[in-house]
């Protein structure tokens, strides 16, 4: 047996909705269910990311309040009593439903909410809406301030942003909801607490808050997961994941960038700011792909934004082909001198070469694969230039044993990113993609995907000549 | 930072360095500093189960004057063991100081408790 319960959404990022109650769910080993019809609704209207509200069957109220509890994306959730187009519908609805509400009839406050979404009721008709429901004959004590039930009466109206030419002067109502609170968001109030804008120690790579959340829910972060971030810059993802008690491990080749300017660690600053700077186990300076980690199969999850080249270029160690002969033929010449001179020097940083974004993203994806536990999440970033995206950008990075489980674009007009999640269904152990031996495999090469040199669409702002 | 956990994971990756040649790191000339951290079995138990060098843990524990683990990797794992375990890997902090690799002599050097794993130019394969 399930119960019907009714989210309402902040009308943000609208594509990460279903990735986020997923992980959620899988999280803590429960099932969120699509109704498979709702009275009153189109099917291909249910679960709309465009819409605020989903009516959604879980089996037990402990479900819906861990969403609440995590995700990041939730206003509040409701057991659902009536929904429909007229009051008609959700009255007889309402009633039908009698047993879920009949035990608050006695001795429980209460108060009654009647509220519109993208409109506003005026008080007279809010007030004849209450006496409608009248019929449920609550003898408990009218609590404004702090009653033990609180039912909610929804109006959803059109989105503004996705009101069409027709819907112009009139708002027609959509949609009405009745229900009980069961919980208001609980993990919303996080995107205030990691606003970048309030942090000790941040840079012009930092992830903004909400994202970072979310990013953090696509890893299943939970007490006693290690996770790892291997393009660390300020750590925006570690302080979330740590948030929800994972342990983090961070590494950047850069290590200014982890570091900042003060005597300790920026990031560490910023993590004692959190109360999280305990599960940040450390962080290392290394290119990722010349790593120094010793075995695979270490975390549970990878979370991170890699460099695209925008802000941050991607880079490894190495040379470009272009100076490369010179310096070996002076490296033949002095060996010695060279090892002398480069371990000594405090802020040694060596040459590094350009790395093409989607060498890095393959790269990536098999180094997961290569230091993911089974079962374990790669979360990642990958900028795309919007009109030229194909489904196959993601699959051409991917190789055996590694499905993505999750691709949620955040629009920016004319581009795009996409936030990839990755998991590691295989049991089997594979080795490092920058070990001697390892061969780029496969035929999925060919094709060019949107991704490919991106930076230099950017700065030509993706004109096609 | 630079924690035991870390090290115990941390080869070096010079060229001619394996991951078994190149580790373990020795520590040389450091300041410790010990730190509180959050306690979880789970997590223990399974770097332990799975994945630690417990030679290494040992001698680096040594090293940084610790030689509370016993010598023999231990069959049985119960609160006490945890504890201590616990203690060893993610509380002892190294914030200074370096790490020598035991086949090419590369010194890994710990600033702020970050050690810096780059490699310089000739040393990559
Ligand atoms: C987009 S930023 C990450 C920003 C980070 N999420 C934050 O909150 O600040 C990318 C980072 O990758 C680092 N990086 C670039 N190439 C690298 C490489 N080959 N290995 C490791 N880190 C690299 C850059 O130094 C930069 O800090
Ligand atoms: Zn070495």
């Amino acid at each position: 047996m399930t119960i019907r319960y009714l989210v309402f959404f902040a009308q943000v990022h609208p594509e990460f909705r279903l990735p986020e109650l997923q992980s959620i769910a899988e999280l803590y080993g429960f099932q969120v269910i699509k109704p498979a019809s709702l009275p009153g609704v189109s099917e291909n209207e249910i679960w709309n990311p465009s819409r605020p509200f989903w009516v959604i069957d879980l089996e037990d109220e402990a479900h819906a309040i861990a969403l609440a509890e995590r995700c990041i994306l939730i206003k509040s959730i409701y057991e659902l009593y009536g929904h429909g187009n007229t009051y008609e519908d959700v009255h007889s609805q309402t009633l039908a439903c009698a047993h879920l509400w009949q035990r608050f009839k006695e001795d429980t406050s209460f108060r009654f909410i009647v509220t519109a979404y993208s409109d506003r009721i005026p008080m007279s008709r809010q007030k004849e809406i209450v006496d409608s429901f009248a019929f449920m004959d609550m003898r408990g004590k009218i609590d404004l301030k702090n009653p033990d039930e609180t039912f909610t009466c929804y109006e959803e109206y059109p989105d503004a942003r996705y009101k069409t030419k027709e819907d112009d002067g009139k708002n027609t109502l959509l949609h009405i909801f009745f229900g009980r609170l069961v919980t208001v968001g609980k993990a919303r109030a996080l995107v205030q607490k990691f606003d970048v804008k309030k942090r000790s120690y941040y840079g012009n790579t930092s992830m903004e808050a909400e994202i970072s959340l979310l990013m953090a829910n696509q890893t299943l972060a939970s007490p006693g997961k290690f996770i790892y971030d291997p393009f660390m810059g300020t750590g925006s993802m570690a302080y979330t994941a740590a948030q929800f008690g994972a342990f983090v491990f961070g590494s950047d080749i850069d290590g200014r960038q982890m570091r900042g300017k003060g005597d300790s660690p920026g990031i560490m600053i910023a993590a004692t700011q959190y109360g999280v700077a305990p599960r940040i186990i450390d962080l290392c300076t290394f290119d990722v792909t010349r790593n120094p980690l010793r075995c695979g199969d270490l975390f549970d999850a990878i979370v991170t934004d890699p460099p695209y080249g925008v802000r941050a270029g991607a880079k490894r160690l190495g040379r470009k082909e272009s100076d490369r002969d010179r310096r070996v033929q002076k490296r033949l010449a002095n060996p010695e001198r060279e090892l002398l001179q480069t371990t000594a020097q405090e802020d040694y940083v060596p040459p590094t070469k350009p790395y093409e974004l989607s060498d890095l993203v393959r790269d990536l994806v098999r180094l997961a694969r290569y230091l993911l536990r089974p079962n374990g999440r790669l979360v990642f970033f990958l900028p795309t230039v919007t009109d030229e995206y194909e489904a196959v950008d993601v699959e051409t990075a991917l190789c055996s044993g590694m499905e993505v489980v999750a691709n949620s674009v955040q629009d920016f007009g004319n581009w795009g990113r996409r936030l990839i999640t990755i998991k590691k269904t295989t049991n089997e152990s594979f080795g490092s993609p920058f070990e001697d031996g390892e061969e780029t495999d496969d035929d999925s090469k060919n094709h060019v995907p949107a991704h490919k040199d991106f930076r230099e669409k950017y700065f030509k702002r993706f004109q096609k000549n | 930072m630079v924690r035991l956990i870390t090290h115990n994971l941390l080869a070096c990756h010079a060229k001619n360095c394996t991951q078994t040649k190149g580790f373990p790191l020795a520590f040389n000339d450091v300041r410790v500093e010990t730190k509180e951290a959050e306690f979880n079995a789970d997590f223990l138990k399974s770097f332990y189960e799975r994945k630690i060098d417990w030679d290494a843990l040992v001698g680096a524990a040594k090293q940084l004057g610790d030689t509370s683990l016993p010598l023999e990797r231990p069959e049985m794992v119960d609160d006490d063991f945890l504890q201590l375990l616990h203690h060893v890997l993610l509380e002892i902090h190294v914030e200074e100081g370096e790490m020598i690799c035991p086949n090419c002599k590369h010194v890994y050097k710990i600033r702020d408790g970050i050690p810096n794993m780059l490699l310089a130019e000739h040393e990559i394969g």
